[in-house]
């Protein structure tokens, strides 16, 4: 059967538009309904507080990745050292 | 207690994102710091047995990282006083050439801010650690690498919907977390 979709979403596909809205990928549609559904919903509301609250001390924290690369040659190493 | 138990099979995949970003703060160079990381496993594997699990194996493997570093140091500072001076003037033939050491220093950050977001960083990265495995790599990968969704779900094999449920746990977890250990 196929789901039938609402005008409004419910609380947990308003928290993934709002997931989605951290990383520039909810569509416009998806952030008019996210913004309909908190306007009624505190928890919501809450939510998306804390969550933008996270990217900008995610942004803030100006985490550097790891390169894969050099991963790699550690497992190898740490593997080859292991085995001997 | 809980004695804590030593698998150096999984050093990497759980302790070198914080590795790295704990030496990367200090010595302010990526190369460097790759080898100070080698340098740390390596000692890690040779000393495993003095490992008596009273500290974590991510407590016990920055303390021999933090010898590395101020061994490091030391090295800079005894070459210090054999250094070669060279005074390099600008010349107009090089006009154009966006120099690195003639880069002002950063006015927008202080040493203060910069020490908060490295604690910030790795109180993050803390966090991170009590994701699910899986959790935690697609997280990275999206957060922090800035892959693309589509990337991502070609790697793990699963569907963008799938990979907003695994983003949606990870970032409820990881914000309680913070909220815990930060704010």
């Amino acid at each position: 059967m196929k789901k039938k979709r609402s005008l409004l979403p419910d609380c947990t596909e308003a928290g993934y538009c709002c997931d989605k809205k951290q990383y520039n990928e909810a569509s416009f549609l998806e952030k008019i309904k996210m913004l309909f559904h908190m306007a009624l919903c505190k928890p919501c509301r809450d939510y998306s507080s804390k969550n933008t609250k996270l990217t900008k001390l995610i942004e803030k924290s100006d985490l550097k990745p790891c390169p894969e690369e050099d991963k790699k040659i550690w497992k190898q190493t740490i593997e080859k050292e292991i085995s001997k | 207690m809980s004695i804590n138990k030593i698998d150096p099979t999984k050093w990497v995949d759980k302790y070198s994102d914080y590795l790295f970003n704990y030496t990367i703060a200090r010595v302010n160079d990526r190369e460097l710091a790759n080898d100070l990381i080698s340098e740390t496993f390596l000692a890690g594997l040779k000393s495993m047995k003095n490992f008596k699990g009273e500290a974590s194996e991510r407590t016990w493997l920055i303390s021999i990282l933090k010898r590395k570093i101020i061994d490091q140091y030391r090295k800079i500072n005894s070459n210090k006083g054999r250094a070669e001076i060279k005074i390099k003037y600008k010349e107009d033939s090089n006009e154009g050439d966006w120099l690195e050491e003639q880069a002002p220093d950063r006015f927008d950050k202080t040493a203060e801010d910069m020490m908060e977001n490295e604690e910030l960083g790795l109180a993050i990265l803390n966090c991170m650690e009590s994701l699910p495995d899986k959790q935690a790599k697609i997280f990275k990968m999206k957060t922090i690498d800035g892959f693309d969704t589509e990337t991502i779900c070609n790697e793990f094999n699963i569907t963008p919907s799938n990979l907003w449920v695994i983003i949606h746990r990870a970032r409820t977890t990881l914000a309680q977390c913070l909220e815990k250990n930060w704010f």
